[in-house]
């Protein structure tokens, strides 16, 4: 079976101040199958969401390759890699667009995604409905809290219907009842949809509602000499 | 695998909405009132324009920078979303051409009304299109190079 993504070897290297942090010291591979749903747990600081950048190609690894449906795509964007896999990615950070309202954000997203006009509405509907966010669904996002933020994310990413969700921290800002959803719609989605998800989490608990877990190991750091920036 | 549309991200974009969008069009505005109506000769009226050109990148530059913290949280949104750092730059070029040429749209009137050379209203027009859209999309260029623009997805 050809992997949606197959990571090699991969290991990111950083400056800092007390000597250069070697994330993955042994390198972290692992492969997504169509339909699986992987958990990458690991510590705060270990990584987590650097390895969601690497896997979208927003960062570089030091070493190793990325490949997405067996195309090496290490050094290819993230528009790149999702003309390979419809992916759709929610960050850690809320990330909607603060000068569009929750359903222009959600409009945005899915003509970007290609999405014809007349289906757009039905999706946005049904999203927003399923995260509680149709009655703020004109407000801008400054005005919302914390946790209504992320679910816009969570609504925008889902409408797209991705082959490939890649979720870093997915309860991040969620309070308790929002939490609890959450991961059964992942699981839902991965067993009646099909969607290949690649989630980060720093809980053993949701990690173990994956298919497959990854788990990642405490960050190094080096003596200059042993750095490879600008091997 | 449907096809991804790239005109929203541009066109969403590409209106002046903000207020530093309108400062700059008012700081432009002045100087090309200023020397439209200027009671100059023929001679030296190409030579105004050239002079007040130069207000252009520094005008479209400050205008993009000041709302830098802004401009992150949207660029980290649209590649979210699937853009790409063409589009996004684009979508800026655009807003900083636009201003260039409504601020200078009592100068171009001018030239338009004056002379009977269409050359000499293409010129500045185009370098006015160029040097606005370059000069306010030249800070989000930086930012988007910048190694520490993905932390900014990371809390």
């Amino acid at each position: 079976m050809i992997s949606v993504i197959e990571t090699r070897s991969v290991i990111v290297e950083y400056p800092s101040i007390r000597g250069v942090l070697r994330l993955y010291d042994q390198g972290v591979s692992l492969k997504v199958d169509q339909g699986d749903f992987l958990a990458v747990l690991g510590g705060s600081g270990w990584g987590k969401s650097t390895l969601v950048n690497v896997v979208l190609g927003l960062e570089r690894p030091i070493r190793g390759s990325v490949s997405f449906r067996d195309h090496d795509v290490t050094r290819e964007s993230f528009v790149k890699r999702c003309g390979l896999v419809k992916t759709a990615a929610v960050f850690q950070r809320p990330t909607a667009l603060p000068q569009m309202t929750v359903s222009q954000n959600l409009h945005l997203a899915l003509s970007l995604a290609g999405v014809p006009r007349k289906e757009r509405d039905e999706r946005i509907k049904e999203a927003l409905a399923f995260f509680g966010l149709d009655k703020i669904e004109r407000s801008y996002p400054d005005g919302l809290s914390a946790g209504q933020r992320r679910r816009i994310d969570l609504a925008r990413a889902l409408a797209v219907k991705p082959e490939l969700l890649v979720i870093d921290e997915p309860t991040g800002d969620l309070d308790g009842s929002a939490t609890n959803l959450l991961i059964p719609l992942l699981r839902g989605l991965n067993r009646n949809q099909g969607t290949t998800i690649f989630m980060t989490t720093a809980l053993p608990r949701q990690a173990s509602q994956a298919k497959h877990q990854v788990h990642l190991r405490p960050p190094t750091y080096l003596a200059p000499e042993n750095r490879m920036i600008g091997d | 695998m449907e096809k991804p549309s790239w005109t929203p991200i541009v066109l969403s974009g590409a209106i002046p909405r903000e207020a530093t969008d309108l400062l700059a069009i008012l700081v432009m505005g002045i100087v090309a009132l200023e020397a439209s109506l200027a009671t100059i000769g023929p001679a030296a009226f190409n030579s105004r324009i050239w002079l007040s050109l130069l207000v252009v990148p520094p005008t479209c530059a400050l205008a993009s920078v000041s709302t830098t913290t802004r401009r992150t949280r949207e660029e980290l949104a649209l590649f979210a979303y699937g853009g790409s750092s063409w589009q996004i730059l684009l979508r800026y070029f655009f807003r900083g051409a636009i201003i260039a040429l409504v601020a200078f749209s009592p100068i171009i009137l001018q030239v338009f009304l004056a002379t009977t050379s269409l050359f000499e209203l293409i010129v500045p027009v185009i370098v006015l299109f160029l040097a606005g859209g370059l000069f306010y999309s030249l800070p989000s260029l930086r930012r988007l190079q910048s190694s520490s623009f993905v932390e900014n997805y990371k809390s």
